[in-house]
């Protein structure tokens, strides 16, 4: 494959309180080899070359886990490859002469910082509210002394891989963050270290994701399709039954 | 809020949406009677007129189930409603562009359109009312009993081309409708499971296609051949 | 040049090794509940053991505020290790215990620790274990619903614990769990988004720190009563490496020339499995996670330049070095000498690739003797990640690797209660030099962070608390107001520069010095060489940086700048340590002493011993200062894998 030339049209925003706009952007001989951000790179060498101002995004352990970064390319949260996030899309992704549009998360609860950096904050205050399970440093049983089934741990884990990039709340037509919220409250319903304050951690989780503004899940099942960790709206149903289960008892 | 949950449960978007979802399975389980009743239709106009009268005969019992059924549906396009309205507020800034990201997402055209198929269905249900419940009453003899005669109201409805196709247009805005609703409302309610998750999401689409096929059925057959 | 070792003092406790800890628990002091609400902790970074610190310190009812750079704490990079947490339990009944841990992590460590550090890291990784399955961290499990295991390099047991590849995200979404628990309860207070750029030494003591809000530009000053830096390791030194893009040296490279010392700068881990360099815009390198070296074969054909398909090649054709050299440890040999031997046989001519610069990791043996089911359980999502980079199926051609930059082993010196040298600063985690000697062995890193900030840090900071006079310190005091306004003109001095070259450039540039002559294999010459380079590289920076934007809104450039030039003086004093260690041990290979068989040849004689650089002022050279190593229990060898 020989390297390519991009047109872009890139959100561009001064800072919070600034309205943005797209702006056009051509970067040439880019290798198939390089990662989106690394793409990203390169233009901004180029910009900085010619005396502009650099295009800020987020990004930081660029191998798919930190969840730090937070593109829509072309309409979609993290790109078209499935279960990849924007650092490990590829450009051997897309053709010689592609227009590619790159635009930051959006949702109420993820205001823009500046660009295509945006707040996530709110992750983390719902997570403050029963995102774990509370037990102190030093008062833990032998490891082995509580068997899980294997079943339970390996649905636990599947839940417990979000990497909290928001992509589902940016993919989610209404702006609901019930995927990610889902998936902390889904880790805990399968392991039994996780059940004493189960009641208490999805109505307080809950709470908070309404609190944020996020909107309500319609079903879409949007998130699901972009999450870079196919983590399954199932979770969602789990956590409407947990707070169900809170609500009633 | 953990202390006493009763309050707000209803009001979160995790408790909006178990509102709509029972709200919306009642309401779906009497689509599916009435679709039935309905078909009493093809048997015959005094096997149609005696199974209305005898729905019209269960005096207070009807009352109650008439309350109950109001009440859905009057949450249901509240919540409805509602849940838009703030769901909208919930992304002030739009996208430039947005697209589904594809399978597995269940982002249909009847997913996205769940508020118009809805006001519409509520407009409908309002003419629909006027149209029969509280529409010219026709009485008729059968077997002795003197009763309602919906039959001939049926037919004098269902004769003008307008109200015919209407009424077909709308039901498959309905079919439209149950195609997400139906799953949908499984999903709300943590009513979901691997093993069975993609069985209640085909059973939607074929509940769907099959009450639109049954409502539709009716009004076509008595413009097309009486 | 040296001075004795008289003005380091590690403090290790006396007794026997396997109550030296207990004892010391016994003697230290203990802060009373009344009195720690009094207290304000400042803990800069949120990896594991940052997380963890801020965790357990406010359980115990001290005030903390914790800093980060990124937008959330549970980005931090120990979010990406991958492979797993070692720890003694003996739970496969293969004869581990804390006392083969230990062994293993000095032998492991080219016999460069602290034996006494190592043996308390062996004796609490049990109790790590412990704590995460009580947070809920869903560790692999067999179908008898105990904990899975699985084997490292180094060692010839099997007690590394894992969640599928992802076990650094799972413990610290644990750490950060609890931290976020203290937050609602309000004894954390997270600041996110924040770097730090200084600490802050009044009457001798670390009294607060001073950092820059990136969304801002603000600089802002938090006072307290100890300061704990859990700023990780300083692997991006090279630009190339595993790291993640923001990690960074500036926090300790700051307390450095505040009067910490830097020890072992020189030990930098090369990770033999990453995937290989594609072309000059890389800007990092991935790690593929060491245990694919219990199932994978390591292999470059036997002819030079042998350009055919690794599936043309036949058997007879193939040299699998690792089984060819260490019969006995096979692909699981450490880091630094797998690391080493890929070196080798490129060199020779015999890598493989576009570029020469890659052995091949094979799965097909493995595949065909337990099934493409078995591997995809294990591996799954490491084979994926490799077919995302590449492009290539692992599972039908071999994997292409070679070693790249990972972690460091070197880092700010402290005692055995995590103290530096200056009082009231603890470093923690890879930050610090303590446990890993010369080489890490892989899953040691997690341990290590979990250790210091869950088990060790809240009872030997009590000691302190408890035993220092510490008046209250206002941020309107003398160093910190000097502080502000020397980073005020730092920034400003970036700006100003406006040159002709961009920070990734410089750094760029820097790397490449750093990965050529004190890389993985280094010679007096080439250091000598590197330390006339760098300093020049240094100089042209402060003359022809171009960064761009201003100082009052988010300006990654900016912060990159700070953080390059920093790199540009610490490149310096890793060449100048190198270079005064004449000797090879584990990470720290000096060509001039090796074995006839190219293996390192340790200087114990001369060399046991932890270099310590006490920073001297600008334009200074640092001096050495010694703290010699004791082997009481293990007796250091020639370390053989054979």
């Amino acid at each position: 494959m020989k390297n390519m030339t991009l047109k872009l049209l890139i959100w561009r925003q001064k800072d919070a309180n600034s309205p943005g706009e797209m702006v056009p952007y051509t970067v040439e001989n880019v290798s198939p080899h390089m990662s989106f951000l690394e793409m990203l790179d390169v233009l901004n060498e180029k910009i900085i070359k010619e005396g502009g101002d650099p295009i800020e995004f987020d990004n930081d352990c660029r191998e798919g886990i930190c969840g730090m970064c937070s593109l829509v390319i072309n309409g979609i949260p993290h790109g078209t490859q499935h279960r990849t996030a924007t650092c490990q899309l590829h450009m051997r992704h897309f053709k010689d002469g592609d227009t590619i549009t790159i635009e930051p998360f959006r949702a109420k609860p993820f205001p823009v910082i500046k660009d295509l950096a945006v707040d996530r904050s709110a992750f983390d205050r719902i997570i403050a509210k029963g995102g774990y399970i509370s037990v102190n440093t030093g008062s833990a049983p032998d490891a082995n002394s509580i068997p899980i089934s294997k079943e339970a741990a390996d649905l636990a884990m599947d839940a417990a891989e979000c990497i909290g990039c928001g992509a589902c709340v940016a993919a989610c037509p209404n702006a609901s963050a019930a995927l990610f919220v889902g998936a902390k409250i889904s880790q805990y319903t399968f392991l039994p270290q996780g059940k004493p304050e189960a009641k208490r951690r999805a109505l307080r989780m809950i709470e908070q994701m309404d609190a944020e503004g996020f909107g309500n899940c319609s079903n879409h099942g949007e998130c699901e399709a972009v999450c870079p960790k196919e983590i399954s709206i199932l979770n969602i149903a789990r956590m409407r039954r947990e707070f169900l289960k809170a609500a009633i008892r | 809020m953990a202390s006493k949950p009763y309050d707000t449960t209803f009001l979160t978007t995790v408790g909006k949406k178990i509102v709509m979802a029972i709200t919306g399975l009642f309401l779906v389980i009497f689509v599916v009677e009435h679709m039935l009743g309905n078909l009493f239709f093809l048997v015959g106009a005094d096997a149609y007129n005696e199974y209305s009268h005898k729905l019209l005969s269960l005096g207070p019992l009807l009352w109650a189930i008439e309350i109950v059924l109001l009440a859905a549906f009057v949450f249901h396009a509240f919540y409805g409603i509602s849940i838009t309205l703030y769901n909208k507020s919930a992304r002030p800034e739009k996208y430039k562009q947005l697209r589904s990201a594809g399978k597995p997402s269940r982002k249909t055209i009847s997913s996205t359109t769940m508020i118009y198929t809805g006001l519409i269905l509520l407009i409908f249900l309002v003419i629909h009312l006027k149209s029969f419940k509280y529409g010219t009453y026709y009485s008729t003899v059968v077997n002795g009993v003197e009763m309602r005669d919906l039959h001939r109201l049926m037919v004098e409805k269902f004769s003008t081309p307008l109200y015919t196709f209407g009424y077909v247009a709308v039901m498959i805005l309905l079919g439209f409708h149950l195609r997400h609703g139906f799953w949908s409302a499984f999903q709300s309610l943590g009513a979901n499971h691997p093993r069975y998750s993609a069985g209640i999401y085909t059973l939607g689409v074929f509940i769907a296609i099959i009450l639109a096929i049954g409502f539709v059925a009716v009004p076509l057959w008595i413009y097309f051949t009486q | 040049m040296s001075q004795s070792n008289s003005k380091l003092d590690s403090k290790i406790p006396d007794g026997p090794l396997d109550k030296k800890w207990e004892t010391h628990k016994n003697n230290i002091k203990v802060v009373s509940p009344a009195n720690k609400r009094k207290h304000t902790i400042i803990v800069v970074g949120t990896g594991l053991a940052g997380a963890s610190a801020s965790a357990s310190l406010a359980e115990l009812g001290y005030n903390v505020k914790t800093f980060c750079i990124q937008d959330s704490p549970r980005r931090a990079h120990s979010i990406a290790a991958q492979g797993g947490i070692n720890a003694a339990k003996n739970y496969q009944n293969d004869n581990d215990s804390v006392f083969r841990l230990f062994y293993d992590t000095i032998k492991g460590g080219d016999y460069r620790a602290r034996e006494a550090n190592v043996y308390r890291l062996a004796e609490l990784s049990a109790n790590i274990i412990d704590q995460c399955v009580a947070q809920g961290v869903p560790f692999a499990r067999e179908y008898g619903g105990l904990l899975a295991n699985r084997s490292f390099g180094g060692v010839l047991v099997s007690r590394t614990f894992y969640a599928r590849g992802q076990t650094g995200q799972q413990l610290l979404l644990g750490a950060y769990g609890a931290m976020m628990r203290q937050v609602d309860l309000g004894k954390v207070e997270m600041y996110p988004r924040r770097e730090m750029l200084d600490v802050i030494v009044v009457d001798g003591k670390a009294r607060g720190i001073v950092v820059r809000n990136l969304i801002t530009g603000a600089v802002e000053r938090y006072a307290a009563d100890a300061v704990i830096l859990a700023t990780g390791g300083y692997g991006n030194l090279y630009y190339l490496s595993t790291n993640a893009k923001n990690s960074n040296a500036t926090a300790i490279w700051r307390a450095y020339k505040r009067g910490a010392y830097f020890a072992n700068p020189c030990f930098v881990q090369i990770h033999p499995t990453c995937i290989p360099v594609s072309g000059d815009y890389q800007s990092k390198l991935t790690l593929m996670s060491e245990s694919l070296r219990n199932d994978g074969r390591v292999w470059v054909p036997k002819k030079k330049g042998d350009n055919r398909p690794p599936n043309e090649i036949p058997e007879e054709e193939r040299d699998y070095y690792l089984e060819r050299r260490y019969p006995s440890y096979g692909n699981l040999v450490p880091r630094d000498v797998a690391s080493r031997n890929a070196k080798y046989v490129c060199d020779e001519g015999r890598g493989v690739g576009e570029t020469g610069l890659a052995v091949y990791l094979d799965f097909s043996d493995a595949i065909r003797r337990l099934g493409e089911d078995y591997i995809r359980d294990k591996y799954g999502n490491l084979f994926e990640m490799y077919e995302r980079i590449t492009g290539e199926d692992p599972y039908k051609t071999p994997m292409k690797i070679y070693p790249a930059v990972h972690y460091t082993m070197g880092g700010l010196w402290v005692d055995y209660n995590l103290m530096s040298t200056i009082p009231g600063l603890y470093v923690l985690g890879e930050a610090n030099f303590s446990d890993h000697g010369a080489n890490r062995l892989g899953a040691s890193a997690l341990m290590q962070g979990l250790a210091d900030g869950y088990f060790i840090i809240p009872y030997t900071i009590g000691d302190y608390l408890a035993n220092t006079d510490l008046p209250p310190v206002s941020t309107e005091e003398k160093a910190f107001e000097e502080s502000e306004k020397e980073i005020q003109e730092f920034v400003k001095r970036l700006l100003s520069v406006k040159g002709k070259k961009t920070v990734m450039e410089f750094h760029r540039e820097l790397g490449m010095i750093m990965w050529n002559k004190v890389g993985m294999s280094r010679n007096a010459k080439g250091l000598q060489e590197a330390l006339s380079d760098i300093p020049a590289l240094r100089e042209e920076f402060w003359k022809n940086v171009n960064v761009p934007g201003d100082e009052k809104h988010l300006n990654k450039n900016l912060e990159f700048a700070g953080r390059v030039a920093d790199f540009l003086e610490l490149g310096e004093l890793v060449a100048m340590d190198a270079l005064q260690r004449e000797e090879s041990c584990g990470g720290h290979f000096r060509e001039e002493y090796a074995t006839p068989d190219g293996e390192a040849l340790r200087n114990d004689e001369k060399f046991s011993f932890v270099a310590a650089w006490q920073y001297k002022g600008e334009g200074k050279k640092p001096e050495l200062v010694r703290e010699d190593l004791k082997f009481e229990y293990v007796k250091p060898t020639q370390r053989s894998y054979k």
